[in-house]
């Protein structure tokens, strides 16, 4: 921060609207600060596992636990985790179950945020009390199991997406976003002889673009991230779910992951560096994901649209 | 998140102990015992079978001294093997294929990274077998919501194998209702076309009796107490600390260890070896918690033996000698303990083998060196030890299996049961000479390709009569014998000892609380006085009642086992 | 948005209905505002409008479907709750169900008998608070700091490093905290080293509650500013340079641009949050159980798990999933009443 409290000059930032006044020292410092902790606090976890991740067994045994300052470095758990066949094959499963789940589910649920946005259209309270009941009540393990096999979906990609596919949570979220929308801009298209789906696609959408990316988002991380869906309706190891894959790693307090237990047994690998790395590698496609999601923030998007 | 969404295994359950310490076991090759863990209760087949009509559901055991073991059971022990593996003096267990290419399914849990179908190591023992397997194989740490969701479903695999600890619940009621009475295949005589099976010891059979008829192919195990207190040898002998004796000793010594400054404490947390030195009973399942005092049964927690195993270990924690990370459940306790951070701690005694290979050709503590303590008395005297249970865990037969069905899964369960020193123990172990392991001086060294293939799948169909073998470290499987056979000497047989009982339902989850309770008390979060309202709640809601039962319908039909 | 920026005006056209035809440009706001007042006199019969919304209704029908077959369907099986459900007794779970014996409500008396039943009903409100009035503002000044950050490497960076703790798994948060505020951990020996004994965050009941807050807020904070963030992206420039005009200054702006633009998703997500009360987190307090006893930690979902699930007692688990259910709905209509009585729109209008 030190470059930023030299002269006020300096403060300026090129983007600053020119009608913004500039930022006082203290508030900048207090804002850095601020910002700086915040970051901080996250970063240095992170760093204990990454260099955890990165450190050789022995250094593991000699901290007894989470490894702080790095002595040596090895990359044999990432090497030991992306070998065989197993990951990159349960990456591509998770890949695609991500990226159609949540296609699937982002039409699914503009449609309906959507058909429920207009207010005193017909029975949208109806629909919107049916929708939010099930936020409350959820259904046990056994019927819904029963249903999943009834249907015919056990072992399917199928199983992974549709009982899933519905966030009544992200529908309202969607909702509120669309209704937010002046209403001058749909009545206007409609006058105009737009038709529902036509108003959507040019005008509703391309307005709500940033929360469109956040829920693309939730969804997006809901699929990547799900693992109890596989676990109950998958039976081929084939069709298993990435998660599903490395969670054996991670998950336990006690115990070795058997896979790799003969070579931790041999002292090759350490159990707590493996699933560190798991945690690293889990970290990834966030970190992928991140730039995309936030290009959409940008402000002033907007301005075009609501001034044409 | 819901219960319904959310992990079973992130549960710091004695569940989870148990399930986590014996997925190690099975792991190691070789020996593979298993621990006791929670009974369960069903409406259906409520009680237990033993005695004379035991005998007649039974397979007649007929052992098989295919190879000889160096150091032979004695005292409930495993057997050990202290040889090398010499590949042109294997035994042949299964001389002729006894499969004829059923398809069959089988669900079993898995702990690890299952292979793929077709690998080589499953086409290789299709192979061998002639069995057509198709394998599920499930994630061993949340199998217990799969097969419930399975069992409640009209789908059931050809063969389904069940651990002891998912016995919760309704489980064994479904195991009653659903699976394949295995006694016109296997009782008496009958079982003589499966010679390995019908080498497995009829103390595991009997376990296998559900609801009056044999259903369960058993996983034999020994019945000495499997939670071993471990210490670290070589930081005994450097420092001169002498073994404790008595449970002052080991107290004071934990004492003397522990150096908060250095981040080095006397012990982890010792519940489960306090209840094996203060002669209280294990209760590691529901039914192995009673005894008889007189003609009176007794269960465990109204003896005193219980609350002065729980006031100990509350000492331990109240001195300060525990490890903090042990107190808030947190991290693996192995990790603190071959690292130095905690000089003792216990496991399953498999731990010996598994953590001493693992810290070979460390490069920090190259001189690492663990052993088992024995279990003391807690006045210094000989210690008073319960039986565990001889089997714990079964692949059972769906109930409408056609007969080839049947047949083709009891040849593979024969395979696998296969004894140490054979071709097919190693094909189950080890798999394929060559394309997954080597053997360099007498040690069978898994390949790379037999780390991912080979693991704990095929093992978990039957097993031998329970044994040890480390070719790597025969050391240590004689030091695990020899301990087996110590502490064997000082073990009773509690009145229902080996016996698979089904309690009615509305007593299922009486004892429930206690493991929680148990917890709380020794950290210091509950009072005693909140342990004897809970042992008088026990009585109260059922406790007197289920004992009633309990001298009824087991005690006086089948006779005691002690 | 180009090409609604280029698209030339029309003449107004009709669609149909009844709806009255008006001039474009200044009426559109008063038109919907007018239809709705019109629908709620019953000028308009519900054929009319049927035909006039049945593309809207259409729209929300695949996820009206989706929900009804994985969601109400499956729900029906909560039946049980008023059973001594033995979902084995017969070929499947569903024919079990009729096979299994009925107990009225049974379930229900045993769990309002149960104390250790409304012991965890107590941790779970006085949790819920605590996170409210802790957690819940968190992200919103999260996203009010980044917001007014105006270097876009800055703002970029902060917010990717804040989404990471949300996909750390709670055994690892856990882990993390106990290897710095556990009794051996690295504050605590570094307080050793001065002499001071003792330190012990994680294994202290009275401050359980707070701990467990800050770890949430520690992994889910930063992820919750994403959904205000995009709440931010849509306020127009030119709102704060017309504000700034009239002299307003930063903090007048942030009052009455920024806080107006926020306020439907504060709504939305308090109404939501206050429905979902009595879910205040499953795994992370499981995991921590054993550190400070189930006295303090006990919540409603790890109580259903202990007491119900984990031994396949299912009615009684149906039985608790039905009251917290029930308690839930009473307490997200209360809510948004509430939202009302503020001028909120909460999650659905009056």
């Amino acid at each position: 921060m030190s470059v930023s409290l030299s002269p006020i000059a300096r403060l300026r930032a090129p983007e600053r609207p020119v009608w913004e006044e500039p930022p006082s020292r203290v508030g900048l410092t207090a804002k850095g600060v601020f910002l700086a902790v915040c970051c901080l606090g996250v970063l240095f976890p992170l760093w204990v596992v990454v260099v955890t991740s990165l450190s050789p067994r022995d250094v593991i045994e000699s901290a007894g636990g989470l490894v702080i300052w790095p002595q040596g470095i090895t990359f044999v758990n990432y090497q030991e985790l992306l070998s065989g066949g197993q990951v990159s094959r349960a990456m591509l499963v998770s890949l695609g179950v991500t990226g159609f789940g949540t296609l699937f589910s982002m039409a699914v649920s503009i449609l309906a945020a959507y058909g429920l946005s207009r207010p005193g259209s017909f029975g949208h309270r109806i629909l919107l009390m049916a929708l939010m009941a099930t936020m409350f009540f959820s259904a046990g393990l056994i019927p819904t199991y029963l249903l999943v096999q009834t249907l015919g979906l056990t072992n399917t990609y199928l199983s992974l997406i549709l009982p899933s596919a519905v966030s009544v949570f992200n529908i309202l979220v969607l909702r509120s976003f669309f209704m937010n929308i002046s209403p001058e801009l749909t009545d206007s298209a409609r006058i105009d002889g737009a038709g529902e789906v036509r108003i959507l696609w040019t005008i509703i959408m391309p307005l709500s673009r940033a929360v469109i990316a956040v829920i693309s988002l939730f969804y997006a991380v809901a699929y990547w991230s799900a693992w109890f869906n596989a676990m109950i309706y998958i039976d081929d190891q084939n069709k298993m779910p990435l998660q599903n894959v490395l969670i054996q790693l991670v998950q336990k307090n006690t115990g070795l992951p058997t896979g790799l237990s003969q070579r931790v047994n041999t002292g090759e690998l350490s159990a707590l560096g493996l699933q560190m790395a798991v945690m690293v590698l889990a970290l990834v496609p966030v970190a992928i994901a991140s730039p995309f999601v936030q290009k959409h923030f940008k402000k002033g998007m907007l301005t075009g649209a609501i001034k044409g | 998140m819901t219960p319904n969404s959310s992990s079973a295994n992130s549960a710091p359950s004695r569940r989870s102990f148990l399930a986590s310490t014996a997925f190690a076991a099975v792991a190691v090759a070789g020996g593979a015992p298993l621990l006791t863990a929670c009974g369960g209760s069903a409406e259906t087949g409520e009680g237990a079978t033993s005695g004379k009509s035991a005998k007649k559901l039974l397979p007649t055991y007929t052992p098989r001294n295919i190879v000889t073991p160096d150091i032979p059971s004695k005292n409930g022990s495993s057997a050990g093997f202290t040889g090398k593996v010499k590949l042109d003096e294997l035994a042949t267990a299964v001389p002729e294929k006894l499969g004829t290419g059923a398809k069959v399914k089988i669900m079993a849990p898995f702990w690890g990274t299952p292979p793929k179908q077709d690998c080589a190591y499953y086409t290789a023992l299709n192979e061998a077998t002639g069995v057509d397997v198709t394998w599920q194989n499930q994630d061993g740490n949340t199998y217990g919501e799969k097969i419930g969701a399975v069992l409640a479903s009209s789908s059931i695999p050809d063969m389904l194998v069940v651990p002891g600890w998912e016995l919760g619940g309704k489980v064994p009621s479904a195991l009653v209702a659903k699976m394949l009475d295995l006694g016109p295949y296997l009782a008496g005589s009958e079982v003589k076309k499966y010679p390995n099976l019908a080498a497995i010891p009829s103390d595991a059979w009997q376990r296998g009796i559900f609801g009056g008829k044999l259903r369960g192919i058993p996983y034999p195990y020994s019945y000495v107490p499997n939670i071993a207190p471990f210490y670290r040898k070589d930081i005994f002998e450097e420092k001169g600390w002498e073994v404790p004796k008595s449970a002052d000793e080991f107290l004071a010594l934990a004492k003397e260890m522990t150096s908060k400054k250095a981040g080095v404490y006397g012990c982890d947390d010792m519940k489960w070896s306090s209840f094996n030195i203060f002669g209280s009973l294990g209760g590691s399942e529901k039914a192995l918690g009673w005894k008889l005092d007189g003609d009176k049964l007794v269960y465990r927690v109204e003896t005193d033996e219980y609350l002065e195993a729980l006031e100990w270990t509350r000492k331990l924690y109240a001195a300060g000698v525990v490890h903090p990370d042990a107190r808030a459940v947190s991290g693996d306790s192995s990790l603190r303990f071959t690292s130095g951070k905690v000089m003792m701690y216990n496991a399953d005694i498999t731990a010996w083998y598994g953590k001493t290979a693992e810290m070979v050709g460390s490069k920090t503590t190259p001189n690492f060196e663990m052993a088992a303590m024995d279990i003391f008395g807690h006045d210094g005297g000989d210690p008073k030890l319960y039986a565990g249970t001889p089997a714990n865990m079964w692949a059972f037969i769906r109930k409408d299996a056609p007969k080839e069905v049947v047949e083709n899964l009891l040849a593979a369960s024969n395979y696998a049961a296969a004894p140490y020193g054979t071709r097919e123990q190693m094909m189950v172990y080890y798999g394929v000479e060559g394309a997954h392991y080597t053997v360099k001086d007498g040690v069978p060294v898994k390949t790379e390709r037999g780390n991912t293939e080979v693991l704990n799948a095929w093992s978990m169909l039957a097993g031998p009569a329970s044994f040890i073998a480390h070719p790597d470290l025969p050391e240590v499987a004689k030091a695990q014998v020899e301990w087996q056979q110590r502490m064997g000497a000082f073990v009773t047989k509690p009145p229902f000892y080996g016996l698979t009982i089904v309690e009615p339902s509305r007593y299922a989850n009486l004892s429930d609380q206690f493991e929680q309770l148990e917890d709380d008390f020794v950290r210091g979060n509950k009072k005693l006085s909140d342990v004897q309202q809970a042992i008088s709640d026990w009585k109260s809601k059922g406790g007197d009642k289920l004992r009633d039962w309990y001298k009824k319908e087991i005690l006086d039909k089948n006779g005691s086992a002690s | 948005m180009a090409l609604q920026a280029e698209r030339p005006p029309r003449p107004a056209g009709t669609r149909g209905g009844r709806e009255p035809q008006q001039p474009r440009r200044f009426q559109g706001f008063r038109l919907s505002r007018r239809t709705r007042t019109a629908a709620r006199l019953g000028s308009l019969t519900w054929r009319t409008r049927l035909r006039r919304d049945r593309t809207l209704i259409l729209m929300t029908l695949p996820a009206v479907v989706l929900l009804l077959v994985f969601n109400y369907v499956p729900l029906l099986g909560n039946v049980v709750a008023f059973q001594d459900y033995n979902p084995y007794i017969s070929t499947n779970g569903v024919t079990a169900i009729f096979n299994s014996p009925w107990v009225a409500f049974e379930q229900f008396e045993k769990m309002f008998n149960d104390s250790n039943f409304w012991g965890a009903f107590e941790n779970t409100l006085v949790l819920f608070f605590i996170q409210l009035v802790l957690f819940f503002p968190v992200p919103i000044v999260l996203a009010l700091v980044i917001n007014s950050v105006i270097r876009p490497r800055v703002r970029a960076l902060s917010q990717a490093i804040l989404y990471l703790p949300h996909f750390f798994s709670w055994v690892l948060v856990v882990t993390v905290f106990q290897q710095m505020f556990g009794g051996a951990g690295l504050i605590a020996q570094i307080l050793e080293d001065h002499g001071i004994s003792g330190f012990d965050l994680m294994t202290n009941a009275g401050i359980f509650k707070y701990l467990v807050t800050s770890e949430m807020i520690w992994k889910d904070a930063g992820w919750g500013i994403i959904v205000f963030l995009a709440a931010l992206a849509s306020v127009s420039p030119d709102l704060y340079e017309a504000s700034a005009m009239d002299g307003a200054n930063r903090w007048r702006r942030m009052w009455h641009v920024t806080l107006p633009a926020l306020r439907p998703v504060i709504a939305l997500l308090l109404v939501l949050r206050v429905g979902d009360a009595l879910t205040v987190g499953f795994e992370q307090l499981l995991l921590q159980r054993d550190a400070v006893g189930a006295g303090a930690s006990e919540v409603l979902d790890t109580y259903v798990w202990n007491v119900g699930i984990q031994n396949g007692d299912f009615s009684y688990a149906a039985a608790v999933g039905l009251v917290k259910g029930v308690i839930g709905v009473c307490l997200v209509l209360a809510a948004n009443k509430f939202a009302h009585l503020l001028g909120e729109q909460g999650v659905y209008k009056k």
